[in-house]
């Protein structure tokens, strides 16, 4: 069982859209992998079907089973961090070491707050407290049902 | 509820949908439970009917999930297996059939979800098919009669219980009168007791 790390420069685990994301990644595997890659990507996770878009991956091929690297990522403007009652929408960092399955997740926020959108603090009190049309736009929710 | 946050905005809003014990992304890790039988068995049981069978059971029953599991074990075996999914939000067309024949070599073991929800023709050119292209065709039907039955999916409300305890390990307990109520107003589906327990705790502040 080997390790992966991601650390984030100055420990820094929220951005704002558009902002750089930078940091180092750490390997100590047992073996020699065939390539290591790391993904800027979103995901859902809620009541329906999961979505996830991958934003960019950065691949090195024939890493050696010790090292370090860094990366820098430049965040798109959108879709926000944000969750509601029946979805969030999560941005991350994932290391994966190929073959096997091992792989590590860092979550961050893209936000331009700083902090996750909490879609209950937006959207008007009563109904079911979901963002309407505008909103979701705003956001960039994706096609399923925020 | 665990809210997994502790910032005033958020303790007064309903939880989260990424804390939801119930989220989908949870639901897909659930594996299926074997009662009275073991995956070996159900293996055994298979080779003896040259992986020519049907997984049977109503709807949220655990066809889907097993089949999943199937696959896994059959492939650690080193068979070759080739899944398709059907249902009526991805029905399989006759096209769309033919093609996925055409393609199969004989050494793939095809894995068919849904084999009740494709067209009669296109599940009789199915069974003809694989008996010579295929090294065998392992069904999930609502109804038997497809192909000979390998195993009968069901719950029980203890099941759901047990799959609920798993989910909430570090979350809200509910009440196994609960439960038993939503396995008998649901008549077994688990999916749907499930979907249900997401909407009670999404509710909940």
């Amino acid at each position: 069982m080997g390790k992966l790390s991601i650390e984030l420069s100055g420990g820094k685990d929220a951005f704002a859209p558009g902002e750089q994301v930078e940091g180092r990644i750490e390997w100590g595997l047992d073996t020699n992998p065939e390539a290591l890659e790391l993904s800027l990507l979103w995901y859902t996770s809620g009541k329906g079907t999961r979505d996830i878009g991958v934003l960019q991956t950065n691949r090195i091929d024939g890493p050696g089973a010790l090292g370090s690297d860094k990366f820098s990522f430049t965040l798109p403007v959108g879709p926000y961090s944000f969750s509601g009652k029946l979805i969030s929408l999560i941005w991350a960092l994932e290391l994966t070491c190929t073959p096997g399955d091992e792989t590590i997740r860092k979550e961050i926020i893209v936000s331009p707050t700083g902090r996750e959108i909490l879609l209950t603090s937006l959207a008007r009190q009563g109904q079911d407290n979901e963002p309407g049309p505008f909103l979701k736009r705003i956001l960039g929710v994706p096609h399923a049902s925020a | 509820m665990s809210q997994g946050r502790s910032s005033n905005a958020f303790s007064v809003c309903p939880m989260r949908a990424r804390d939801n014990p119930f989220a989908a992304d949870r639901l897909e890790r659930i594996r299926y439970h074997f009662t009275g039988t073991s995956l070996d068995e159900l293996l055994a049981r298979l080779e003896q009917m040259n992986y020519r069978a049907a997984i049977t059971g109503l709807e949220g029953s655990g066809k889907t999930t097993l089949l999943e599991d199937l696959r896994q074990a059959l492939e650690r075996k080193g068979l070759r297996t080739k899944l398709l999914f059907v249902n009526d939000a991805s029905p399989l067309t006759g096209p769309q059939c033919r093609r996925f024949l055409s393609q199969l070599v004989p050494q793939e073991l095809v894995l068919l979800d849904g084999a009740d929800a494709i067209h009669r023709s296109s599940w009789s050119l199915f069974r003809r098919h694989t008996v010579t292209h295929a090294a065998g065709l392992i069904i999930t039907s609502h109804r038997p009669g497809l192909l000979p039955t390998v195993i009968q999916c069901s719950t029980t409300p203890d099941l759901l219980k047990q799959i609920v305890a798993d989910l909430t390990a570090h979350g809200p307990a509910v009440s196994p009168a609960l439960l038993d109520a939503l396995h008998r107003r649901y008549k077994g589906d688990i999916r749907a007791c499930l979907r249900e327990l997401y909407d009670l705790c999404a509710r909940q502040t």
